[in-house]
C-alpha cells in the first residue's frame, strides 16, 4: 500500500496546482460565487449545486426549489438510508478496509494540502478562499472523486443506487471549481480503466483497477460500519450519496441526478425537457407539395415525346389540312385590353399611340436671367428697361425683367403666376396635338428653274448718263427711231430733245401747258414728235438735228394735211390748226385741239395715224388722227369705262384699249371687238404691246404687272408684284427680250421676257435687275416713265425728281 | 546693308532694254521684302546715281509690273526663292502734271494738239477754237451749225495751217487759218453725210481722211483743195434760211463710202503705218478693219457693247476701244478671230468715250470716261497707273488726245485741260 501513497499524493498535488495557480480562473469564478448563475459548464453546474448546498447550511435557504426538495426528502431519505444501510452492509463489507485505508490516506493528504496551502499563501488572489479551503481540507480528493463520477454516472444509474450508509468524512463544503479546460475529468490520470466488469473481481485486491498508465489504482480507505454510521449520522445529506464501485467511494448525487432518479422512480421519462406528446409533423401525407422534398431523379417519361400529344397535334394538323380549321391571318393583333391602369405612374399611356400625336410641350427651364440673383450681365440697363416698358405687352420678347435680390427671402411673390398658369393652360388646351398631314416640300424646289441673270445679258445694270435740265416732273420720254435722240415732256411746260450719247440737251420747246405725253414718230423718214399738252396735241419738227433732206420731207409731210383739212368738214371733236409764227419758229408745225385734256398720244407703226386718249371726254375719249389728211375719227361710239391707255398693234390693224380694269383688243378693219382681257387689277396705269404683237404687259396702280399672252387666255399669263408702289409705266424693248416697269417707289425693275416663236412654248419671264431708287420720290411720285433705247439694251427712265436717266 | 540683309533673300537678275540704264547682268542677292522703291534704290546704287540724278524705276516680272513686294509676288505665283528671278526694269513714268485749263463757252467735245504747239478744240457752241500754249484763244472758227464733234489737224507750221472739223450738222469743214493776221477761212465743205460727224482721221500720207458719222457710214475724202464745187445731188432748198447760211462754200464730195456698219459709226482711225488701212467702230458693237484701197471690210470684230472710241498704236499694233461700259478693250487687228479681246482694262466707273495711245510708248494709253476721270494705263500693269480728275465733280470727259508729252482733255465742264506727260519715247528706243 505504501507504494500507492506517493502516487495518490502526487496526483492530489498535481490536481490542485493548476487550479489554484491560474489567476484568470479565479477572476472568472469570483463573481459567479456571489450571483450564482447557472453556467453552461457541466462542472460549474455541479459547483452551483455544491454552492447551494453550502449556502443552505451556512446561512438561510438560498434556493427555494432545491431546499424544498431536500427538505421534503430529508426525512424520507433518512428512513430510506436506514433501510439501505441494512441492505448493503453485508454486501459491501469487504470495501470497508479499503475505505479505511483511503481515509487514512486522506488525512495524510490533508496535511500535505496544508503544506501546500501554506506554500500557496503567497498567492494573494486566492487568499479569501483559503479559509474555506482549509475548512474543507480534503476538497482535492473530493474534487477528484466528483470528477470520476461524471463519466461513469450513466453506468451507475443502471445499477442499483448505493444510497446508503457510506461514511463520508469529507466536509460537504466544496471548494470552487476552476472551469479550466484542462480540468476536464476525461484527461484525469487516475481514471479507472478496468471497464464494465463486476467490480467484485477486485474485492480481493488492494487496488481497484488501473489507470491509463497501467498503474494500479489503490482502493480508497474505507471506514468500518461504525464510521459509516457515524458519518451517516453526522451528514444529513448522506442519503444523497451513492457508492461508486469503480472508485470504491461514495459519491454525492447532484440535484439533477436526484431528479432523474426521482423521475425514474415515478416511471416518467428521465429527461424533463423531453416532450413525448409533441405535435406530429406529417412528412408523408396525401398533400402534394409545391417543392417536393423528394430527391428522386427525373422520370424517363419526361424525356420521351408524348404519344398522346403527338396524336392531338396530328388531329389538329389534319383538321387544318382538310380545311376544318382556318388559321388566323398573319396581321392579326390580339385585342388590347379595354381598360388601363389609371394610376399607373410609370407607363402612363392612356391615349392610343399614334405617330402623329404630339405630346404637350414641356415648360422651359428657367435660365440665368430668371434667377433671383442673376449675374450682372443679365441685369437690364436703364435703356433696356425703358425700351421694355415702352413695348406693347405682346411685342415683348419676354414678359419679365431680370431683377436682383440680395437673398432668396427678399424675393416677393410672383404676380404673374396665375396669369402664366392660365395662359399655359390655354396654350395646352388650344394647341393642336395632332400633326397635320403637311407635305414637306422645300419651297425652293417649287420655284421654277430660271436661268441665271448672268446668262441673260445684256441688260442695263448701271447708270450711265443723267439728262439734267428739266424744271418739273418729267412725265414722258421717247427715243427717236435711230436711237440718237431723246425727247422728254415735263411739267415745266417744255419738251426737250437730248443727245442720247452725251446727255446734251439739243433743243427746248416751250409750250403753254403741262406736257403729258411725248412720242417720236415711228418713221425714220419723218422726224416728228407728237406732244400732248393740255387740251391739244402738237406735232413738233426738230429741225436742227436732222439732215435738211429729212427735215424738208417731214415739213411737207406735216403740211400736206392742211390743204385737205380745208375741204373736210370741221370736226367738232378735234380741230387741226396752224401754229402761230412764233410757235412755228420753235418747231411746232401742227396743233390738234381736242375737247378734253389729253393724257396720251400714241403712234401707229407707219407714222401716219396717231391716237389720243382724253379720259374725261366720255365717248370721244379715244380718237384716231390721220396726219397726212388732218382727219380725226372716233373709233368707238361708246366707250366702256374710263380709258387709260390705247395702243396700236405693232404689225396688224388692231387696237388695244385699256380701261380701268380691262384691256380690249379691237380689229380696226372689221371694227369689232376681238378679245377682252381680264386683268384682275384695280386700275391700269400703263400698257405696252410686245413688238411681235402676241403679248402685252400692263402696269397697274395696285403695284401689279400683268403679262398677257393673247393667244393663250384672257387671264394674265403671269402677274408680277415686285413693286412697292403704284406702277407708272411699263415698256417692252423692241429688239432685246427685255421689258421694264417703273413705279412710284422710285425703282425700276428689269425683266427678261423671252417670247418664243414656238406657239407651244410659253414666254419666259425672269427678273434680272432691280434698279433701286432711280428717282427720288417727290410728292409721292417716283419714276414716271420708262423707255427702251430702240437699238441698244439701254433703259431710259424719267422721274418726278426732274431727271432723266440712262442705264446701260 | 545689315538691315537689308534681314529676312529671306532672293536671287534676282536685273535686265533692261533701256541701254542708258543698263547694269551688268549678274544675279544679286536681295531681300525678298523689297518693293519697287527698294529695288529702284539698288539700281540707282549700281548706276551710281546720287542725289537728284536718282531715277525711279518700275520693275517687270514676266511682263507684269511688280506692285507688291518680291516675297508677295513669289508667294502669289507659287515660286521658290531658290531660283534666280529675272526682273526687267524700266524708268518709271512720272505722274502727269496739270499744266493749265482753257475755258470754253460750252462743252468741249473735240480736242487735238499739234506737235508744233497749237491746240484745236471743237465745242458744243458750234465753234472751233485754236489755242496757243499760253492758253490764249488765237482764233474762233465759226461756220458750223451744230456742235463740233471732231477736229483734225491737216497741216500746220505753228502760226498758220489747215485743219478739219466735223460737226453734228453733218458737214466737215476744212479751215485755213493764219494767226499772224488773225484770219481764217473755210477752204471747202465736205458734204455727203446724213448724220452728225463723230470722228475724223487723217491717213499717214496725209492725202486722205476718213469721217465717221451717225448715219452708219464712213466716207473717205481727199485733202486736195478743190477749186470748184463737186456736183452734189442736193435737195432743192426751198427755205431761204438755208440759202443764206450756205453762201458760196466750195463743196466736196467723198471719194468713197464705206457702208457696213449697221449703227452709228462713232470712231474712225487710220493706221499711221499704212496709208490704206482704216479702223472703225460703232454702235453696232463692231470694230472693223478696212482696206480703203480695195474698199473692203477686211475683218470685223464684235463685242457686246457699243463702241464709243477707238485708237490704234503703231508701237504695239493694238487697237484700244472705249465702250458703253466701264471697260477698255484691246484688240489685235491682225488676228482673224472675230470676237477675241486681247485684254481688258477696267477701272472706270462709266462709259469710256475716248481713248488715246501714247504717241511714243507701246504700253501706255490714256482714256477719258463719263465718270469724269482720265486714266493713264500701262497695259502691263493691273489697273491704271494714274488717275487724273478732269474737272470738278464727275463732269463727263468727252474727248482726250495724247500727243507727244501733252495730254489734252475736254469735257462737260467747258474746260480743256492740259497735262504734261513724261515723254517716254527715249525709253523705248531699244
Amino acid at each position: 500500500m505504501p507504494s500507492t501513497r506517493p502516487t495518490r499524493k502526487a496526483a492530489a498535488k498535481a490536481a490542485p496546482a493548476p487550479t489554484k495557480k491560474s489567476p484568470s480562473a479565479k477572476a472568472v469564478s469570483t463573481p459567479s460565487k456571489k450571483s450564482a448563475p447557472a453556467t453552461a459548464f457541466p462542472k460549474s453546474k455541479k459547483r452551483t449545486v455544491a454552492e447551494a448546498q453550502r449556502e443552505e447550511s451556512d446561512d438561510e435557504f438560498g434556493d427555494v426549489e432545491i431546499d424544498m426538495a431536500s427538505d421534503d426528502e430529508e426525512g424520507d431519505d433518512e428512513d430510506m438510508d436506514g433501510d439501505d444501510e441494512e441492505d448493503f452492509e453485508a454486501d459491501e463489507f469487504p470495501e470497508e478496509e479499503g475505505q479505511d485505508m483511503s481515509a487514512a490516506d486522506i488525512e495524510d493528504d490533508e496535511e500535505d494540502d496544508d503544506s501546500e496551502g501554506s506554500y500557496m499563501d503567497g498567492d494573494s488572489i486566492v487568499d479569501s478562499q483559503e479559509e474555506n479551503d482549509e475548512e474543507g481540507s480534503d476538497f482535492d480528493d473530493i474534487l477528484n472523486e466528483d470528477k470520476d463520477i461524471d463519466p461513469n454516472f450513466g453506468h451507475n444509474l443502471n445499477e442499483p443506487l448505493p444510497v446508503e450508509d457510506d461514511y463520508n468524512p469529507i466536509r460537504r463544503e466544496y471548494p470552487e471549481i476552476d472551469a479550466v479546460y484542462d480540468s476536464d475529468s476525461s484527461t484525469e490520470e487516475n481514471e479507472n480503466t478496468v471497464g464494465n466488469i463486476p467490480m467484485q473481481w477486485y474485492d480481493d485486491y488492494p487496488h481497484i483497477g488501473y489507470d491509463v498508465d497501467g498503474k494500479k489504482i489503490m482502493k480508497p480507505a474505507t471506514g468500518d460500519e461504525l464510521d459509516k454510521f457515524l458519518s451517516t449520522m453526522d451528514d444529513p445529506d448522506s442519503w444523497l450519496s451513492a457508492h461508486n464501485y469503480k472508485e470504491g467511494q461514495d459519491v454525492k448525487l447532484t440535484a439533477e441526478e436526484l431528479e432523474i432518479i426521482r423521475r425514474l422512480e415515478g416511471n416518467r421519462i428521465p429527461d424533463a425537457d423531453y416532450n413525448q406528446y409533441e405535435d406530429q409533423v406529417e412528412f408523408f401525407s396525401s398533400h402534394t407539395e409545391v417543392m417536393p422534398l423528394s430527391a428522386a431523379p427525373e422520370p424517363k417519361r419526361r424525356f420521351i415525346p408524348s404519344k398522346h400529344e403527338a396524336k392531338r397535334i396530328m388531329k389538329i394538323v389534319r383538321a387544318i389540312r382538310e380545311g376544318r380549321i382556318v388559321p388566323r391571318k398573319s396581321g392579326y393583333v390580339p385585342p388590347k385590353p379595354k381598360f388601363y391602369n389609371l394610376w399607373n405612374d410609370t407607363e402612363d399611356k392612356p391615349r392610343e399611340e399614334h405617330v402623329m400625336h404630339i405630346t404637350a410641350p414641356k415648360m422651359k427651364l428657367p435660365t440665368h436671367d430668371e434667377s433671383y440673383n442673376p449675374p450682372a450681365e443679365y441685369l437690364p440697363t436703364e435703356e433696356e428697361i425703358n425700351e421694355w416698358n415702352e413695348l406693347d405687352k405682346e411685342d415683348r420678347p419676354k414678359n419679365y425683367l431680370p431683377q436682383k435680390y440680395n437673398a432668396l427671402r427678399n424675393v416677393p411673390g410672383y404676380g404673374q403666376f396665375i396669369q402664366e398658369r392660365f395662359e399655359r393652360c390655354l396654350d395646352l388646351y388650344l394647341a393642336p396635338r395632332v400633326r397635320k398631314n403637311r407635305l414637306n416640300i422645300d419651297p425652293e424646289s417649287l420655284i421654277p428653274k430660271l436661268p441665271s441673270p448672268r446668262d441673260l445679258q445684256p441688260f442695263p445694270t448701271r447708270l450711265a448718263i443723267e439728262f439734267l435740265g428739266h424744271q418739273g416732273r418729267v412725265r414722258s420720254i421717247s427715243v427717236d427711231p435711230s436711237g440718237l435722240w431723246l425727247a422728254s415732256g415735263s411739267d415745266d411746260k417744255t419738251v426737250r430733245v437730248w443727245e442720247v450719247a452725251t446727255g446734251r440737251c439739243m433743243a427746248t420747246y416751250h409750250l403753254d401747258e403741262l406736257v403729258t405725253s411725248v412720242v417720236w414718230g415711228p418713221s425714220k423718214e419723218v422726224a416728228v414728235i407728237a406732244v400732248s399738252c393740255g387740251y391739244k396735241v402738237g406735232l413738233i419738227l426738230p429741225e436742227k438735228i436732222f439732215s435738211p433732206e429729212l427735215t424738208l420731207h417731214s415739213e411737207e409731210y406735216l403740211k400736206a394735211g392742211f390743204a385737205n383739212a380745208a375741204t373736210a368738214e370741221a370736226n367738232s371733236k378735234a380741230q387741226w390748226k396752224q401754229p402761230t409764227p412764233a410757235e412755228f419758229d420753235q418747231g411746232i408745225r401742227v396743233w390738234v385741239h381736242l375737247q378734253k385734256a389729253v393724257k396720251q398720244v400714241t403712234w401707229h407703226r407707219k407714222g401716219d395715224y396717231f391716237a389720243t386718249v382724253a379720259p374725261d371726254a366720255n365717248n370721244s375719249a379715244v380718237l384716231i388722227h390721220q396726219l397726212t389728211k388732218h382727219q380725226t375719227q372716233q373709233p368707238f361710239k361708246k366707250t366702256k369705262g374710263a380709258v387709260q391707255r390705247v395702243m396700236f398693234h405693232p404689225t396688224k390693224p388692231m387696237f388695244f384699249v385699256a380701261t380701268q380694269r380691262y384691256v380690249r383688243q379691237y380689229n380696226l378693219q372689221r371694227q369689232e371687238l376681238i378679245k377682252t382681257m381680264m386683268t384682275g387689277v384695280k386700275w391700269i396705269s400703263s400698257l405696252d404691246v410686245h413688238p411681235a404683237g402676241d403679248n402685252l404687259i400692263i402696269g397697274s396702280y395696285d403695284k401689279r404687272l400683268c403679262w398677257f399672252d393673247l393667244d393663250l387666255s384672257s387671264k394674265p399669263y403671269k402677274t408680277l408684284r415686285y413693286h412697292q408702289q403704284a406702277i407708272r409705266s411699263v415698256a417692252y424693248h423692241k429688239r432685246y427680250p427685255l421689258f421694264a416697269s417703273c413705279a412710284d417707289d422710285g425703282n425700276v425693275q428689269i425683266f427678261h421676257g423671252m417670247v418664243y416663236n414656238d406657239l407651244l412654248q410659253n414666254p419666259l419671264i425672269v427678273p434680272v435687275k432691280i434698279l433701286k431708287n432711280v428717282h427720288e420720290r417727290v410728292d409721292a411720285l417716283g419714276a414716271l416713265c420708262v423707255e427702251w433705247h430702240p437699238t441698244q439694251p439701254w433703259l431710259i427712265s424719267s422721274g418726278a425728281d426732274h431727271t432723266i436717266k440712262l442705264f446701260s | 546693308m545689315d538691315a537689308l540683309a534681314q529676312g529671306p533673300q532672293v536671287q534676282v537678275k536685273f535686265v533692261t532694254q533701256q541701254r542708258q540704264y543698263a547694269i551688268p547682268e549678274t544675279a544679286i542677292q536681295t531681300p525678298a521684302r523689297l518693293k519697287r522703291y527698294g529695288l529702284s534704290q539698288i539700281i540707282n546704287l549700281v548706276l551710281q546715281n546720287e542725289g537728284e540724278k536718282q531715277k525711279p524705276f518700275d520693275f517687270l516680272i514676266d511682263g507684269e509690273f511688280l506692285r507688291a513686294s518680291l516675297a508677295e509676288y513669289l508667294e502669289e505665283n507659287n515660286l521658290s526663292t531658290e531660283n534666280v528671278l529675272t526682273i526687267e526694269y524700266v524708268e518709271s513714268m512720272l505722274p502727269p502734271t496739270p499744266l493749265s485749263s482753257y475755258e470754253h463757252d460750252d462743252w468741249v467735245s473735240a480736242v487735238q494738239a499739234h506737235h508744233l504747239g497749237g491746240f484745236v478744240t471743237g465745242s458744243y457752241d458750234n465753234h472751233v477754237r485754236l489755242w496757243n500754249k499760253l492758253a490764249e484763244c488765237t482764233q474762233i472758227l465759226t461756220g458750223h451749225n451744230g456742235p463740233v464733234k471732231a477736229v483734225q489737224w491737216l497741216t500746220s507750221n505753228g502760226d498758220s495751217g489747215t485743219l478739219l472739223s466735223g460737226a453734228l450738222d453733218r458737214s466737215i469743214l476744212a479751215w485755213e487759218y493764219n494767226n499772224a493776221d488773225n484770219s481764217h477761212s473755210v477752204l471747202y465743205e465736205c458734204r455727203g453725210h446724213t448724220g452728225g460727224i463723230e470722228s475724223i482721221s487723217l491717213n499717214a500720207t496725209g492725202d486722205k481722211f476718213a469721217s465717221a458719222s451717225t448715219d452708219a457710214t464712213i466716207k473717205i475724202w481727199t485733202t486736195i483743195i478743190p477749186t470748184v464745187s463737186d456736183h452734189i445731188e442736193e435737195v432743192t432748198e426751198t427755205r431761204k434760211k438755208r440759202k443764206t447760211v450756205k453762201e458760196d462754200r466750195i463743196l466736196k464730195a467723198p471719194i468713197l463710202t464705206l457702208a457696213a456698219h449697221t449703227g452709228p459709226v462713232s470712231a474712225v482711225v487710220f493706221d499711221p503705218t499704212s496709208a490704206d488701212t482704216l479702223y472703225s467702230a460703232g454702235w453696232d458693237h463692231s470694230v472693223r478693219v478696212w482696206d480703203v484701197e480695195n474698199r473692203v471690210n477686211v475683218t470685223t470684230k464684235n463685242c457686246e457693247k457699243v463702241v464709243h472710241a477707238l485708237d490704234y498704236s503703231q508701237h504695239s499694233g493694238l487697237l484700244a476701244s472705249g465702250h458703253a461700259d466701264p471697260v477698255i478693250r484691246l484688240w489685235d487687228p491682225r488676228t482673224e478671230d472675230s470676237s477675241v479681246v486681247k485684254q481688258t482694262l477696267s477701272g472706270h466707273q462709266n462709259w469710256v468715250t475716248s481713248v488715246s495711245w501714247s504717241p511714243s510708248s507701246s504700253y501706255m494709253l490714256a482714256s477719258g470716261s463719263y465718270d469724269g476721270l482720265i486714266k493713264v494705263w500701262d497695259i502691263r500693269a493691273k489697273g491704271a497707273l494714274y488717275t487724273l480728275s478732269h474737272g470738278k465733280g464727275s463732269k463727263k470727259v468727252l474727248s482726250i488726245d495724247w500727243s507727244n508729252d501733252i495730254l489734252l482733255s475736254g469735257g462737260e465742264d467747258n474746260q480743256m485741260k492740259i497735262h504734261k506727260m513724261q515723254d517716254m519715247s527715249e525709253h523705248n528706243e531699244a
